[in-house]
């Protein structure tokens, strides 16, 4: 079965390496969702709300363009 | 494991359904076929599957727990439940729509109940496959 990637890009994985290697799930728990919802998130496989996006984009302290980028295309 | 307490109750609820729905009209198929003609003589079979399924259902979640606790539901569970709901509708609102033409020429209600009855066996069957194929492949 195929992957279906999603056209949001998002730097969680290195952000959550630069905030003291933070685990999924300790990051899940902060936003109010599961590890695994995280898991798809970082892996482009669901795109969050925007109240999750803005959630994540709190917990790193960044703007949510530095989180998230909308790519025209994936191959 | 990735797998999160939702998806396994899916499966819980998917092989369960499939056991014993699946002998239910497997053994109601052959009850229509030698002729049985009234549908409260389908009762005490419909009945026992209910009862088995409940226990079946009961049983995979305590299973399914043991493997991990329950997280509760995200935006992510809801969703997929959402979307899947919606591709199986179309498999019941069409059944439907032949069994309300069933009924214009008069055909049997036995084959008609069990008719309305494997529609939503199958859309149930259907949302679930799609939440799994939700869960594995993402949206």
């Amino acid at each position: 079965m195929g992957k279906e990637k999603t056209q949001i890009k998002n730097q969680i994985k290195t952000l959550r390496f630069h905030q003291d290697e933070m685990t999924q799930q300790q990051l899940a728990e902060q936003i109010g969702v599961t590890r695994q919802t995280v898991n798809a998130i970082e892996g482009g496989k669901y795109s969050p709300s925007l109240e999750v996006a803005f959630k994540i984009a709190q917990v790193f302290g960044k703007p949510l363009d530095e989180v998230f980028q909308y790519v025209e295309s994936l191959p | 494991m990735n797998t999160s307490f939702e998806e396994k109750s899916v499966w819980v609820q998917l092989v369960s359904l499939m056991v014993i729905f699946g002998g239910y009209f497997a053994v109601a198929g052959f009850m229509m076929a030698d002729g049985v003609p009234v549908l409260i003589a389908y009762v005490p079979l419909f009945t026992v599957s209910i009862v088995l399924l409940v226990i079946m259902l009961t049983a995979g979640h305590i299973i399914a727990v043991c493997f991990g606790k329950p997280e509760g539901r995200d935006e992510r569970d809801r969703l997929i439940e959402w979307r899947a709901d919606s591709v199986s509708s179309h498999v019941l609102g069409g059944g439907v729509l032949i069994a309300i033409t069933g009924m214009i020429f008069e055909i049997n209600n036995v084959w008609i109940a069990h008719f309305l009855f494997l529609l939503m066996f199958l859309s149930e069957v259907l949302k679930l496959t799609m939440q799994l194929v939700y869960y594995r492949r993402g949206m």
